[in-house]
């Protein structure tokens, strides 16, 4: 990819947020009016425990560049366990994927309570320019070329 | 094997023993009762491999209240296991009777523990610390892995013979039937149908390896299920199959130590 068409290139950004902390925390950022890069696709979710592999595998099928799951800090979590099984889930799945050939870079967890309204727009601003200097998501169609 | 067999069948500690026969030149799973072990003066092991798990747990549900003798291999010993933490079969309704594998077979599964723990037959071999085939691929580049996960991905037909032959896939609702997650008119599936049953399978695969054998297509899935679970014992210090621990992706597990990895 040249450089300007990596100027260009705007990547999609798919966020799993937890209602409890994290969507919380973007609405802090919103009110706050803090800038963040409109690349981000926000999903409300009721637990990050509940984003199954089926979403984020789902999310880079339909093009997505990039897959963000924010929850509670550990041990703040709304369902006491919930993000126990988030932060197990996604480092598996970033090691699988990795395996498979799919950059594990482009999916991350994060923690952002409902108070860090400016850690959400600093991580949004920091994976989104982290996806987009890694260009275009690889395709996870096992099909032959655009078929 | 034979006179343990027989004499568990005897004094009614078991009312039948899920084995192998010789039927006609063809080894077919078999259910020995009291009534029929004199027909045979084989040993219950025919050399085939047959997912002799699941087959006990299609009796074990239909007759919950009888008690079976299942004559297992490492693997299928270690997937009865799983079957137990998982709450799939009820422990005093199985008695495990153990043989071990030959050599060349321990090989050619590149199989870490190719016996049970109690054998009854044969003689424990050499274990294979490490999978040549997994490494192979680990050595390749990011690109030139998905190249070669495609290259065989391609060719699934979504048969679902892999899930339904895997021990440790018990659930009655699968969401890889779920047409709004695996959509049905997309053949090949997308690659998101092997890597969500891998993902599934974390901390419950034990490397049987049935699903790469009954593959009709030959999609090197052992392979990936290898790195499972190596990724899971390297993770989480867990190696499913053992009678004791709990998986890490159970519910209600202990409290973790992991962050997130950093952007």
């Amino acid at each position: 990819m040249s450089n300007q068409e990596k100027t260009k290139f705007e990547p999609k950004v798919l966020a799993f947020l937890c209602t409890w902390c994290t969507y919380a925390g973007a609405d802090l950022a919103g009110v706050s009016r803090l800038q963040y890069p409109p690349n981000i696709r926000n999903i409300r979710v009721l637990c990050s425990a509940t984003v199954s592999p089926h979403h984020i595998l789902k999310a880079f099928a339909k093009g997505a560049d990039g897959v963000m799951v924010g929850g509670c800090h550990i041990g703040d979590c709304h369902y006491l366990k919930g993000n126990w099984m988030t932060v197990k889930r996604m480092n598996f799945i970033q090691d699988l994927i990795d395996f498979v050939g799919l950059d594990s870079g482009r999916l991350h967890l994060d923690w952002i309570s409902a108070a860090e309204g400016p850690k959400f727009a600093q991580v949004v601003t920091d994976f989104t320019k982290k996806v987009k200097d890694m260009g275009k998501a690889e395709s996870t169609s096992a099909g032959l070329a655009d078929a | 094997m034979r006179e343990h067999v027989e004499k568990l069948l005897e004094e009614g500690k078991v009312d039948a023993v899920l084995g192998q026969r010789n039927l006609g030149g063809f080894p077919f799973p078999f259910i020995y009762t009291k009534e029929n072990i004199s027909d045979t003066a084989e040993d219950f092991v025919a050399g085939m491999r047959y997912p002799m798990p699941k087959i006990f747990l299609a009796m074990h549900r239909d007759n919950p209240d009888k008690t079976f003798g299942v004559v297992v291999r490492g693997c299928e010993e270690r997937a009865l296991n799983e079957m137990l933490k998982w709450n799939q079969i009820e422990a005093d309704k199985v008695v495990k009777l153990g043989y071990a594998c030959s050599q060349t077979q321990a090989e050619a599964c590149e199989c870490r523990e190719p016996y049970p723990t109690e054998v009854l037959l044969g003689d424990k071999v050499d274990p294979v610390a490490k999978s040549e085939r997994v490494a192979e691929v680990d050595e390749l580049d990011l690109g030139a892995r998905l190249d070669w996960w495609k290259s065989h991905f391609n060719r699934c037909m979504r048969c679902y013979a892999c899930r339904d032959v895997c021990p440790v896939c018990f659930c009655k609702e699968c969401s890889l039937e779920e047409p709004d997650l695996i959509p049905t008119e997309m053949l090949p599936p997308d690659m998101t149908f092997h890597l969500v049953r891998a993902v599934h399978m974390a901390g419950k695969c034990i490397d049987c390896g049935m699903c790469e054998e009954i593959c009709s297509v030959h999609i090197p899935l052992r392979v990936l299920f290898k790195k499972v679970r190596d990724i899971v014992s390297e993770t989480f210090d867990y190696t499913p199959g053992k009678v004791d621990g709990k998986s890490p992706f159970n519910m209600l597990g202990d409290a973790v130590e992991f962050s997130p990895r950093p952007l």
